[in-house]
Parts: C-alpha cells; sequence; structure tokens
C-alpha cells in the first residue's frame, strides 16, 4: 500500500533541504523501525509469517486506524475530537438496536449508524463553532454524553437476540448475515475491513495533501486568524472535520458491531487513547511533523505489528501498553528532538 | 556551538535507539521460553506446587512435545484470572504444551480477531476463556472446521458449537454444597432472606438451585435484594441492612458470591443480629477467611474452587481432547464446602493454609490420566 505513497510524500519533501544523515533519520526513522520490527518479528516468529496473521492484523488495525484519521481531521484544523471512542460505541449499540429490537435490515443499520455519526460531529461542531467552547472541552462533555446516552433506551444492558424488552417481550431481530458480513467477508484474499480501511486512508490523503480544502483545513490549524483574514470560513472548515470524525467513528463502529455480533456495552471503551496515539505517532512520519493520514495509517499499522508480535511472544498484557508507550515517545523524539522543523500538533488550547 | 549541538543530538539519538533495543531484547528472553512472570505470578498464590509422576507413556501427540496451542482469553486481569492462567500455565508446562497466551484485555473486539490469529497461527488447539456467545461462536466454529479442537472455558456454546469442549465450574454443585450446609444448620419451615443479582450466568445458575431449596425445604423468602455495583459489598450492605430492619425475624441469608456476603454480614453486625441470623456464600479468598474466622462471625459456610486448580484442570480437558481421550463434551468442575467450624478447628488464617488443610480443592484426579503429570498448589 505504501510504496507509492511513499515515493510521491519523499519527492515533495526533499526538495528544499539538503540531505544529511539527521534528515535522513527524521524521514524515514519511523518507517525504518516499523520494517526493522517487521522483519524481526517475521524472522523469529513462524505463526507472524503467515499471511493469515497479517490479515488478522490489519483487521484489528483498521478500527484503531479509522477512527485515527477522523481525529487528524479534527487535529488538523487545531482541535482534538476526544468523543471518537464514544461515538464507535454509540455506533455498536445503535447498530444493535436498528437490527435486534427494530428488527430492520442491515443496510439500515448502516445508514441509522452513519447519520448518527454524523450528528455527533455536527453536535461537537455547535459547541465548539457557536457555542465557542475549546475544542478539548466540548469533546470531552460529549463524549460523557454519549456514553451514557447510548445507554439509556438499552437500560443499561447489552442488545443481542432475545433481550427482554422493558415490556416483557422479547426482542424480535437479530443481527443480519449481511450485517455480519462486513467483519468476516473479503475482497479475494483481504478482509472487509481491511479494504474500507484502505480507501477511507486514501481519500483522507487525498483530501488533505492534495485539495484545496485541505490546504485551507492546514492554514487554518497553523493559523486561525490569518485564515480568516485570508478569506476562508474557518468555522465551516472546523464543522466540516468535526463531522468527518464523527462518521469516521462510527464506521469504526461499524466494523466493531459487525466483530462482537451483539450490541456490546463496553465497545469502543479502549479506543479514543489508541487513536489518539497513532495520530500522534503519524506526525512523526516522513518528517512532516503535523497531523497526516499516511502518517497515522502507518501508526495504526505499526502500533499492530507490536501488538501481535509481543502477543505472540507471549508478552504480558500491561508490557503492552509499555510498548504503545515507547513507540508513543520514540516517534515523538524523531518529531520534537531531531527534527529541524517546527513541530505543530494540536494547536493551542485556551486550557 | 554546531558540535555542541550536534553531540546533544547524537545522545539522544543514541538514547532512542537504546528504547528500540529494549524493545527487542524483551522479546528476547521472553522467547526463550523461560516464563519468569508465570513462575512469580505462582509463588506469590501457593506455597509450594508439586507435580504428581505421570505412570504411562504419553500418547501422541504428546510423544513429540513441544505440543503448540493458543488460550484465547477474554481478560487476564484480576486475581481470580491471574491464580487461573497461573495454573494453567504451569499444567501447560508439565505435560509439554506451548502456549502462545492472547488476552483481550477484556476488549471482546479484540478477543475475536485474536482468535482469528490464533487459528492461523498452526497451533494444534485452542483454548477459548470467557467472552462473548455471540461473538466467539461462529469463530469457535471457524477453528472446529480448519481440524483444530476448541475447549471453552465459561462461555455457554453448547447449543452454537457442540464440537467445542465446554468446561466450566459447576456453579449448580457450589450453591447446592452451600445450601445443605444451610438447611442442616437451621433446618426447613424457617424464615429465609435472599441476596443475588440475576441476568449474570454464574449468579443465574445458583439462583436455579436456591429456587429447589426454598420450594422442598421449605424456606419462607422474606426478602431478595441485590445490586451489581463497582462496590458491590458496600452498596449491598446498604440494601441488606434496610432488609434486615424490615424482617429481622429471617433465620438465615444465602448470598451466592462472596462480595455479596460480606455485604451481608456487615449488615447483619450492623443490626446486631449475628446471634440469630446467619450467613451462607459462595467463594472464598483471604479477606473472606478472615470474616469467616472473626470473634462471633454470623458466616458460617461457604464453597469454593481454587482457581489454579481450575486454571489447570482446563489445560489438561485439552490435553486429553488432543489425545482423543475427551468423550464428554461438558466438563464440570466440583466444588468443595468450607465451614466456620473446619477454618476454626484448623485455624487456618489464609488460602494457603486452606489448601494444604484441602487437598481436594487440588482438583488433581479430575480431568487427568496416567500419562499426565497433574500440578498441585
Amino acid at each position: 500500500m505504501s510504496n507509492k505513497t511513499t515515493a510521491k510524500e519523499a519527492g515533495t519533501l526533499t526538495a528544499k533541504h539538503s540531505i544529511d544523515a539527521r534528515d535522513l533519520l527524521v524521514k524515514y526513522g519511523f518507517i525504518a523501525v516499523t520494517v526493522l520490527f517487521f522483519v524481526y518479528f517475521a524472522a523469529t516468529i513462524p505463526a507472524f509469517r503467515q499471511s493469515s496473521t497479517m490479515f488478522s492484523m490489519l483487521k484489528f488495525t483498521s478500527v484503531v486506524g479509522i477512527a485515527g484519521l477522523g481525529l487528524t481531521m479534527t487535529m488538523v484544523v487545531g482541535g482534538l475530537d476526544l468523543s471518537v471512542g464514544a461515538t464507535a460505541g454509540m455506533a455498536v449499540t445503535v447498530a444493535a438496536m436498528t437490527m435486534v429490537i427494530y428488527a430492520q435490515q442491515g443496510w439500515v443499520a448502516i445508514v441509522a449508524v452513519v447519520i448518527a455519526g454524523a450528528l455527533i460531529g455536527a453536535f461537537n461542531a455547535l459547541l465548539i463553532v457557536i457555542l465557542k467552547i475549546p475544542d478539548l472541552l466540548a469533546t470531552l462533555a460529549t463524549m460523557f454524553l454519549i456514553q451514557g446516552l447510548k445507554l439509556v433506551p438499552v437500560d443499561g444492558q447489552s442488545v443481542s437476540s432475545g433481550l427482554i424488552l422493558r415490556d416483557g417481550s422479547v426482542a424480535p431481530g437479530k443481527f443480519t448475515s449481511d450485517f455480519l458480513q462486513i467483519n468476516r467477508g473479503s475482497l479475494g484474499p483481504v478482509p472487509y475491513p481491511v479494504v474500507i480501511f484502505f480507501v477511507i486512508a486514501v481519500l483522507s490523503w487525498f483530501f488533505l495533501s492534495r485539495t484545496k480544502w485541505g490546504r485551507v483545513m492546514y492554514a487554518i490549524g497553523s493559523n486561525p486568524e490569518a485564515a480568516r483574514l485570508a478569506g476562508a470560513r474557518v468555522g465551516r472548515y472546523k464543522a466540516v472535520a468535526y463531522m468527518m470524525s464523527g462518521v469516521y467513528a462510527s464506521i469504526a463502529g461499524l466494523i466493531l458491531a459487525s466483530r462482537i455480533g451483539q450490541g456490546d456495552i463496553s465497545a469502543g471503551n479502549s479506543l479514543l487513547l489508541d487513536a489518539v496515539a497513532v495520530s500522534l505517532v503519524g506526525t512523526s512520519v516522513l518528517g512532516v511533523n503535523k497531523p497526516n493520514a499516511f502518517g497515522t495509517a502507518l501508526g495504526a499499522i505499526l502500533i499492530g505489528i507490536l501488538l501481535t508480535g509481543t502477543t505472540m511472544m507471549n508478552f504480558p498484557y500491561y508490557w503492552q501498553d509499555v510498548v504503545k508507550g515507547l513507540v508513543l515517545l520514540v516517534a515523538l523524539i524523531f518529531s520534537f528532538t531531531l527534527s529541524r522543523r517546527k513541530t505543530r500538533f494540536v494547536a493551542a488550547v485556551p486550557l | 556551538m554546531t558540535t555542541l549541538r550536534a553531540t546533544r543530538r547524537k545522545g539522544i539519538l543514541f538514547l532512542a535507539i537504546l528504547l528500540s533495543l529494549a524493545i527487542v531484547a524483551a522479546g528476547c528472553s521472553q522467547d526463550s521460553g523461560d516464563d519468569t512472570t508465570t513462575t512469580t505470578a505462582a509463588t506469590e498464590t501457593t506455597v509450594a506446587t508439586e507435580t504428581t509422576e505421570a505412570m504411562a507413556a504419553a500418547p501422541a501427540p504428546f510423544d513429540a512435545p513441544p505440543v503448540k496451542i493458543a488460550v484465547v482469553q477474554n481478560s487476564g486481569a484480576g486475581d481470580y484470572f491471574q491464580q487461573w492462567s497461573s495454573g494453567a500455565k504451569l499444567q501447560a508446562d508439565a505435560i509439554g504444551i506451548e502456549y502462545t497466551w492472547y488476552d483481550a484485555q477484556a476488549d471482546n473486539a479484540k478477543q475475536a480477531t485474536d482468535m482469528e490469529t490464533a487459528i492461523g497461527s498452526g497451533v494444534v488447539g485452542i483454548i477459548v476463556d470467557h467472552g462473548q456467545t455471540d461473538t466467539m461462536c461462529p469463530l469457535i466454529n471457524d477453528a472446529l472446521a480448519a481440524g483444530i479442537p476448541v475447549v471453552i472455558y465459561d462461555i455457554a456454546v453448547q447449543e452454537c458449537a457442540p464440537d467445542a469442549v465446554q468446561t466450566q465450574q459447576s456453579d449448580a454443585s457450589l450453591a447446592n454444597l452451600s445450601l445443605s450446609q444451610m438447611l442442616q444448620d437451621i433446618g426447613a419451615d424457617q424464615n429465609v432472606g435472599y441476596v443475588n443479582v440475576l441476568g449474570i450466568a454464574p449468579l443465574d445458575r445458583r439462583h436455579v438451585v436456591w429456587e429447589e431449596y426454598v420450594d422442598q425445604s421449605p424456606w419462607s423468602q422474606e426478602f431478595f435484594v441485590g445490586e451489581f455495583t463497582n462496590a458491590v459489598a458496600t452498596d449491598n450492605a446498604q440494601l441488606v441492612d434496610a432488609a434486615l430492619k424490615a424482617n429481622p425475624d429471617v433465620r438465615a441469608i444465602f448470598a451466592p458470591y462472596d462480595e455479596l456476603t460480606k455485604g451481608t454480614v456487615s449488615a447483619i453486625y450492623e443490626n446486631n443480629l449475628e446471634e440469630t441470623v446467619w450467613a451462607y456464600g459462595i467463594d472464598i479468598s483471604n479477606a473472606d477467611i478472615e470474616v469467616m474466622t472473626a470473634d462471633g462471625s454470623p458466616w458460617k459456610a461457604t464453597a469454593t474452587t481454587d482457581p489454579n486448580a481450575i486454571g489447570a484442570a482446563v489445560m489438561r480437558t485439552m490435553a486429553l481432547e488432543l489425545a482423543g481421550e475427551q468423550t464428554n463434551r461438558l466438563v464440570d468442575f466440583p466444588g468443595v464446602l468450607v465451614t466456620q467450624a473446619f477454618l476454626l478447628d484448623n485455624a487456618i488464617t489464609n488460602m494457603v493454609e486452606l489448601r494444604s488443610a484441602m487437598p481436594e480443592l487440588n482438583l488433581a484426579e479430575v480431568q487427568s490420566a496416567d500419562w499426565i503429570p497433574s500440578v498441585e498448589f
């Protein structure tokens, strides 16, 4: 997936600087680390080499990657959407309710979930753009709101077929088999979640790096006032970024729902921090030092490789958090310490 | 100036590389098969682990170890699962099973991808510990279809995956043990109280037994309270307190989960009823033993299993299944009764002393064979 993109990105980036060792390290260090780990695991763990392992790793990565790409959109305009995990969790409950309680078809559930995601994004935009609440605080409030609200219609229960409803009747529907295919199906050997992840990553990269709108979003992120004076409609762009984030998170939730096969109320709980981590790791890829789609996707894959590899080496679960922390730290060192470019992550948040 | 900065950068670069190397190095030491975590966990929970001698030559595939399996666990965190995992790992080492341990950290979606990875990783057997039926069932069937035997611990899959071996601690036996002691202590025709939370699979299975006892003893159930929260003991103490104020004439209370029992016991103390109202529970821990053996404690009996022994017995079930010797598809691990009198008579103050006083907690004879060295705790 990455070869073409890498070459293009690298081409545009190297033009201005003369190449020395440190520049090389900043640009390719992270990719090199990824490749090194991949080769190391592949050489030492026979099971890691299996193509089925690769695909289940990418499947696992796809959910974090998609949520991270949405988060990247909001980071580009200088914000941070803390509600992505909760949105994905809500998507799981909405999908389960649509199919199990209202006995609707799978495609209805998909439409309902995406609309719900867009609405949450719009709600965030309302808080941030119109009510002028700082991004972090607004999305934190949204996170708690939807974490709780999603449980109201289901009385705090996980929604699965055979659920007893409030009036004592049994829920009439179940997860449809076509909906379950979102996670279980595949295009040739490539599972659908990986296909969805790839398509969203490419579209996001194209949108941010190759369109006028993407450039305006970066301009807003680095200096909203200057962007406004230059004629950009800052509020609208921010609103779009948050709605994209909501929709992406709900798509991640669709994959989760299909994977779990029931309205698990704990779904999405661990997603937020993982999504933040891959987006931050992504800023260091290719020495770009700003949030970017290619980096986020690669960051997600690197963390997927590390988690799969360390699991196969029987690292206890707590060591996996240590590994994630080290990866993030190394990425931050590449970005902040080694790079000559001025680094910008999240623009100043007035706290 | 430039040199200074360059030196500093080199130092930082070195640090970065060091960090990366640390990850790799840590990986190497784990890979060598010397599982230090397991050993530590085991010594924390047991005084001495002994292994029975294998009396016969091992059948295929155990004649050519290591036999590679995967354990796909919903969550390995918490005292119970730490002990369960530690027991299973020790038993695996004793038989010559090499395991890859997947821990989804209570993330059901991650457990699903873990299962997929395990199926594709070339193992000859998979143990699935806990998880959601709807999530795991299709994957368990995928594994069985790929010719990989699956042993389940405590997920209801008998209907959707009848070819998997389903193991569970016998909640019915635990409830029976505790309730038969209660019947013996207080007799028939008594007023009784009940503390339980329905909708949680093991507690539901205990509930079925309770209803039988109430019907047949017969007892008159004066109250039924209980809620599942983040602080079960404290929150249920308030509920039972209120229920006891309304019904101080009950003779005994059944609270079939130790956190519920602890809450019940403190409510009994609160109402100064420890002379007349007795508590019966399920499960035991160091803290529970302290409560049970306190002066004048109303907690008269509990029934329990040893999570270490259960983990080991599940691993032996995997071994039997791989050797083609496991015929039943359902395996229940029996519990044992622990009475207050037994604890006091033997001056037992903690789990280690309890294990040595009650060798039947070991389950060493359960799910074993003459070619299997059973671990004991």
